[in-house]
């Protein structure tokens, strides 16, 4: 795969991969945790556990991200239009409803059987090397407003269709992410204050509208997705004239709804310093965390019960690892193009991350978005490490020809 | 370090965006230091509160001994056989799967059959109308249990042989609120019904036998007022944990010893906590503590003069009788036999309703302590030390006419016409000679000695159920309104004064004694259950001195020799016992209504033995007697025939001790 001349300029950055490597093992060791309770015990043949599964997407995931590395990045930044006209594709169709799956509300995945294929997730890589490739131009070209309307135009895009599936936690991470790598690229800092202050406006008087306004007034969203949101912010379900029947029968909705985030941050209190051992942990055992969560969105509630603050703290330094290493390539890409690419890698797995844990002790709303690399998912797990090839690749491509 | 040189770096949006990372990884660490060290605590405890359910096991109830300890009150096993649900969730699952199935196939038929008579298919807001809300399917996955739990339960009523049906609606209720508690489908089982299901039904899942303690008297009626009887309460005592999720049953006596001495008899609850899961399941259990038995309580009563006493009762009045017995130690102040009739069941449920509030009867009354009663002539032995006491001469005679005029009262004399001294009036009960002699010592004096005897007070005893009787105080006497009249009735024992048995017992126990009022004593000790355990015994000091009615040893030797001879002579005939000398006296109260008529009549016959060194007193009262001759001294007769055969009798103890 190398060649042995370019072998100095081609090293990976190990310290990066070393994390990764702890990430993958954690990975492992607490889906195993979060799904023995119902899986080890039941008739599953070994392989198709759910850990088993996991390793399994992990040698995939390393197997791609591996091949791409093959490539240098800006090859695959000439493709970088077709991936995203083709994921577009695939988030349109995702829509249609006897192709697009539909669970839990959602229409997000295309079932090929052995795989659930989640386009959103694929979207995002595409949009970053798209954006990237798109802000790689002349400085003083990203000062026109035209060109930061095209810009914000390509983050719209994919951000409408994955609205629309509905998934809006993957939605959300494209705006942090586009606006980063805008940032980073040089467009006129002006033109970002007033385009989020504006979008902040407008998320106020979102909030505004889903936790004051009466009914009448009430902009459609999908009734859990309001339903979050009320629970995050700890208001009445009910509308301020319901009658009390309504009124109780709101009140044991909100119990129910706001269950697994209480759920949550029991299992992450009780953690304590030291949490209480591998597999030991009594909020999966008992099944007060509900099971379809616990492996996926919500596994960093299991390691923080059964590994306590040391645990996160640990899960913690291992995503600042990546990060700052990720930056740390960005710093030394050698042109603008890489520099993007690894900025954008950087933010994208940080608004997981981000996220992802805040959701877990309430200090934000619970979206449906996975933890990079320890949340069990196909899809998640092969972008994350694809996403990690990319920077490899900016890394090893660092020094010019 | 890597994340320092990131943010020391030339090219400034770098480091604005690695400044940003740093931050935003703060806040996280943070937020999880908040969560995960400050409020481990807090969040540790929600998770026991979910997790845990906590049990309050009552202790083993102390039993109640008679002197000799023999068992009056004591706790037997009573067997429920049970319905385990954590046991049977496999099934209600797959009762609940099918009755889903079952449920969306018919809406699906439904559906279909809509559609046909529109001639389309449903749009997607119609078809929502026919969804199965969070209620209904609640509803269905409820029903699905109790299918379940109602087709076991008819198992095992079939293979017991009785029709069982389970209510849905206590079925329910238990589910939401013990479902890790067993559910009791028959209480306090046969030991033939438990024999039967052990056999057909145990090793079927989720049925199983449930153990729980039963206060039990084995004596039936015996002593029952004294023993009390025990309501169902399940709240914790002082000193316990306030808070419990699930208490099994706990009782807390209400009357009597049971009552009386109940935070000794119920020792001290333990908790267990049951580990349950998110839908409250059990799962396993752990004793954190354990329960304290309570103490036994060991009684002054003698077992076979109670029962002798109520079986005489019986057998002379019949079971309505309503009547009195107490029996004492006159040595020491012991309590040995104390007999209220009519008895209840201290089982107090199986006591018939009807029977508890007739309100004639009124069984749930201790006639022995809680009623005031005339005591008649029975009262005369007091005023006479009263008026020996003040110089009356034994000896001399009095004309007693057949009657008696007090001012212009006519009180008619029961006794034959003619002289009495002190000795014959005492025999024959002649109230013209008490009435003469009590005033001639003054009303006073009579008031004075009744108080040094503790008439009008509460003997003290430590069970409820106590009045203090009634007699008038020095200053009443001594008060213008006062008339003669009213001090002859004292003397004879009627007007304005009543007693109660036990008091009479602890009158006579001091004329017998010598003159030592004692407080009457009813336990003995309080010991631990399992003498091996290392509790303290508490020793209750017999013979507790109250006072002295200080009167001089001749005036009493005149009373006994009159009370003798009354047995052996006078009205008192019928307690004859061969082998023994039986002082007495009979009485016989008339309850006058407000015209001054009689309406009742309360007999008595107060006596102590033997005449040499005596020890033993009885007091025997009968309502709506005859006579206190004919009435009560029979039933003191075999009382004391008891106890001669006791005192007679090789004591068993000291013989096994012997050996």
């Amino acid at each position: 795969m190398t060649s042995p001349a370019l072998n100095e300029r081609r090293k990976l950055d190990r310290l990066q991969l070393v994390a990764l490597a702890g990430l993958m093992c954690l990975g492992v060791a607490f889906v195993y945790s979060a799904t023995v309770a119902s899986q080890a015990a039941s008739t599953l043949p070994w392989y198709d556990q759910s850990w088993v599964r996991q390793m399994v997407w992990y040698a995939l995931g390393l197997g791609a991200g591996a091949a791409l590395c093959l490539v240098d990045y800006h090859t695959l930044a000439r493709w970088s239009l077709v991936a995203y006209g083709a994921t577009l594709f695939f988030l349109v169709i995702v829509l249609i409803p006897h192709i697009g799956s539909m669970r839990f509300g959602a229409r997000r995945w295309i079932d090929l059987g052995f795989f659930q294929f989640q386009p959103s997730e694929f979207a995002k890589l595409a949009f970053i090397l798209a954006m990237a490739n798109f802000l790689s131009r002349p400085a003083e070209e990203l000062r026109q407003p035209a060109v930061f309307w095209k810009g914000i135009g390509l983050m719209l895009l994919p951000f409408g269709l994955i609205l629309k599936e509905p998934d809006m936690g993957s939605a959300l991470v494209l705006v942090p992410t586009g606006l980063v790598m805008m940032f980073v690229a040089g467009t006129p800092k002006s033109f970002l204050l007033r385009s989020m202050g504006v979008a902040g406006i407008l998320g106020a008087l979102l909030l505004a509208d889903v936790l004051f306004a009466p009914p009448a007034l009430q902009i459609k969203m999908l009734e859990y997705q309001r339903q979050r949101l009320l629970v995050y912010f700890g208001a009445d379900f009910a509308a301020r004239n319901a009658t009390l029947e309504q009124k109780a029968d709101a009140r044991r909705l909100q119990a129910d709804r706001s269950y697994q985030v209480q759920q949550a941050l029991i299992s992450v209190g009780s953690g304590g310093l030291w949490g209480a051992g591998w597999c030991q942990g009594k909020q999966t055992s008992l099944q007060f965390m509900p099971q379809g969560a616990a492996h996926n969105d919500f596994i960093f509630s299991v390691i923080a019960e059964e590994e306590g603050f040391v645990g996160s703290v640990v899960v913690l330094t291992l995503y600042a690892v990546v990060l700052f290493t990720g930056l740390r390539i960005a710093g030394q890409a050698r042109d603008r193009l890489g520099k993007l690419v690894a900025v954008g890698v950087v933010t994208l797995l940080f608004s997981h991350v981000f996220i992802n844990i805040g959701m877990n002790i309430r200090i934000v709303p619970v979206t449906g978005i996975p933890l990079p690399l320890l949340s069990y998912g196909g899809s998640s797990v092969l972008c994350s490490l694809i996403a990690l090839g990319l920077m490899q690749n900016v890394h090893i491509h660092r020094r010019g020809y | 370090m890597l994340i320092l040189d990131e943010l020391k770096k030339n090219d400034p949006q770098l480091r604005l965006v690695a400044g940003m990372l740093a931050a935003g990884l703060f806040i996280l660490l943070a937020g999880l230091w908040w969560v995960q060290v400050v409020s481990a605590r807090e969040y540790q405890g929600h998770l026991e509160t979910q997790s845990y359910r906590t049990v309050r096991l009552p202790a083993m109830r102390g039993k109640i001994l008679d002197r000799e300890g023999r068992v009056l009150a004591e706790n037997r096993p009573s067997y429920n056989l049970s319905l385990y649900l954590d046991d049977l969730r496999k099934q209600f699952k797959m009762a609940s799967d099918a009755e889903y199935a079952r449920a969306t196939n018919a809406r699906a038929r439904f559906i279909a059959a809509q559609e046909k008579q529109l001639g389309r298919p449903l749009t997607k807001a119609e078809e929502k109308r026919f969804a199965f809300t969070t209620g209904q399917m609640e509803q269905l996955r409820g029903q699905a249990r109790y299918r379940v739990a109602s087709a076991l339960v008819s198992q095992v009523g079939q293979e017991l042989g009785q029709p069982l049906t389970l209510d849905p609606a206590k079925f329910a209720r238990d589910y939401e609120t013990r479902l890790a508690m067993p559910y009791t489908v028959i209480p306090d089982a046969s030991p033939e019904q438990v024999a039967r299901f052990e056999e057909q039904i145990t090793g079927s899942p989720g049925a199983d036998v449930d153990l729980q303690p039963v206060r039990s008297y084995p004596l039936g009626t015996t002593a029952a007022h004294l023993l009390g009887y025990l309501q169902r309460d399940d709240d914790s005592q002082a000193g316990e944990d306030p808070d419990f999720n699930y208490r099994l049953p706990d009782y807390r006596g209400v009357t009597g010893i049971e009552w009386g001495f109940d935070s000794w008899l119920r020792g001290r609850a333990g908790g267990e906590s049951m580990l349950v899961n998110n839908l409250g399941y059990y799962q396993t259990n752990d004793v954190w503590s354990a329960p304290e038995p309570g103490h036994n309580v060991v009684l002054t009563i003698d077992l076979d003069l109670q029962r002798a006493a109520e079986e005489s009762l019986l057998s002379h009045q019949g079971p309505d009788a309503r009547a009195a017995i107490v029996v004492m130690d006159v040595q020491t102040g012991d309590v040995l036999a104390m007999v209220s009739a009519p008895e209840i069941n201290p089982d107090y449920l199986a006591n018939d309703p009807k029977f508890l509030s007739d309100p004639k009867l009124r069984p749930e009354m201790n006639r022995a302590t809680q009623q005031n009663y005339a005591p008649g002539s029975i009262f005369k032995p007091i005023v006479g030390l009263a008026a020996l006491e003040a110089g009356l001469n034994p000896d001399a005679l009095v004309d007693n006419p057949g009657y008696v005029y007090v001012g212009r009262r006519h009180i008619a004399d029961l006794a034959p016409p003619g002289q009495y001294n002190f000795r014959s009036a005492i025999i024959e009960s002649c109230n013209t000679y008490f009435i003469t002699v009590g005033l001639r010592a003054g009303i006073e004096n009579v008031v004075r000695m009744a108080g040094k005897f503790h008439l009008g007070e509460r003997t003290g005893l430590p069970t409820r159920q106590e009045t203090t009787g009634i007699f008038p105080a020095l200053k009443q006497v001594q008060s213008p309104d006062w008339r003669d009249g009213d001090s002859a009735n004292i003397c004879i024992g009627q007007g304005e004064m009543a007693v109660t048995p036990i008091q009479m017992a602890v009158a006579y126990a001091a004329i017998a004694n010598g003159g030592t009022i004692f407080w009457p004593r009813l336990v003995e000790r309080i010991e631990p259950q399992d003498p091996a355990s290392g509790g303290t015994t508490t020793n209750f000091p017999s013979g507790l001195v109250r006072g002295n009615i200080g009167v001089s040893g001749r005036s009493l030797k005149i009373l006994r020799d009159a009370m003798l001879a009354e047995t052996v002579e006078g009205t008192g005939q019928p307690a004859q016992v061969p082998g023994l000398q039986i002082c007495g006296k009979t009485g016989t109260a008339q309850v006058m209504n407000e015209r001054n008529q009689e309406v009742d009549r309360t007999t008595w016959f107060a006596s102590f033995a033997p005449y040499e060194h005596p020890r033993y007193a009885v007091v025997v009262m009968v309502e709506s007697g005859t006579f206190g001759g004919p009435t009560c001294a029979p039933i003191a007769h075999d009382i004391y025939a008891e106890i001669l055969k006791k005192e007679n009798a090789p004591a068993p103890a000291a013989l096994a001790e012997a050996n």
